[in-house]
């Protein structure tokens, strides 16, 4: 059964993505020399999650809706889109960044591997508009192992 | 610094695999969907004469690019991905096909190019 579409502005998305693959490249490049910026990939799935369950406290979303879109920074894009699949792949960036979080210290290599590995799905959504996280979800969706 | 090298690496691998994995699934589907008859195993396939024209497939979760679903010609065509969509030359032959989101653009220079082999064949006849 189809669900009806609605508007998503393709825009925050995009600005969400930016976000993310900043914020990475900052913990991963950064934390060569100051360490303590690893602690940006924790924050960073913290954000995702919670913007994930409520999406009012979606950092990045927020900055969009709240700053560059008022200032017209960044122009809207309203697409009739679902936004299910979106915040699902949010949830899942989120999650394997906490996973991330975890291997950071025992095990930097795994953790920042996962890191960057969100960073990298990101940004092939960002440069090719190909969303891995939104396949998985139409795929569990098809399997009827996820409901929207 | 060697934590994130070897980060580096392994991610780097694993968008290798992925890539060429990604490589191999689609030049295969080409392969037999460029095999494949007009009239394979899905029945027909309507000609259209003078024009090429798009085949388009969804299905339910995609609300984006929501058309009619065409089960067996989604099989002959191998679409594993949603939107896929297949352009058609006017003799019935898929000259592109495009497994995930295809913008405008790409598909007018493909149908153009389509419209081009059309004329091409057509003065060699």
């Amino acid at each position: 059964m189809s669900t009806p579409a609605q508007l998503v502005d393709h825009s925050a998305l995009k600005v969400n993505q930016t976000g993310i693959i900043a914020t990475v490249l900052v913990a991963f490049i950064g934390s060569a020399v100051f360490r303590p910026l690893l602690v940006l990939i924790p924050l960073l799935a913290i954000a995702l999650l919670l913007g994930t369950f409520a999406p009012q406290l979606a950092l990045f979303k927020q900055l969009y809706f709240k700053v560059l879109k008022p200032r017209g920074v960044v122009k809207p894009r309203p697409v009739q889109d679902r936004p299910e699949p979106h915040n699902f792949a949010q949830g899942l960036g989120g999650v394997f960044l906490a996973v991330a979080s975890i291997f950071l210290i025992p095990l930097p290599v795994v953790g920042l591997a996962l890191s960057l590995l969100v960073a990298v799905l990101a940004f092939v959504n960002l440069a090719f508009g190909y969303c891995v996280g939104c396949q998985i979800f139409f795929q569990l969706e098809r399997r009827g192992l996820i409901r929207a | 610094m060697s934590a994130q090298l070897w980060a580096l690496a392994v991610v780097g691998a694993i968008v290798l695999a992925a890539a060429g994995l990604e490589t191999f699934r689609s030049r295969r589907a080409r392969r037999r969907v460029f095999a494949a008859s007009p009239t394979g195993p899905a029945g027909h396939l309507p000609m259209n004469g003078e024009e090429p024209y798009i085949l388009y497939f969804t299905g339910d979760s995609c609300t984006v690019c929501r058309t009619h679903q065409e089960p067996a010609l989604a099989r002959q065509f191998h679409v594993y991905t949603l939107p896929t969509t297949v352009v058609m030359g006017a003799d019935g032959n898929a000259l592109h096909i495009n497994y995930g989101y295809a913008p405008a653009p790409k598909l007018e220079r493909q149908l153009a190019d389509a419209r081009g082999a059309g004329l091409r064949s057509a003065a060699t006849a």
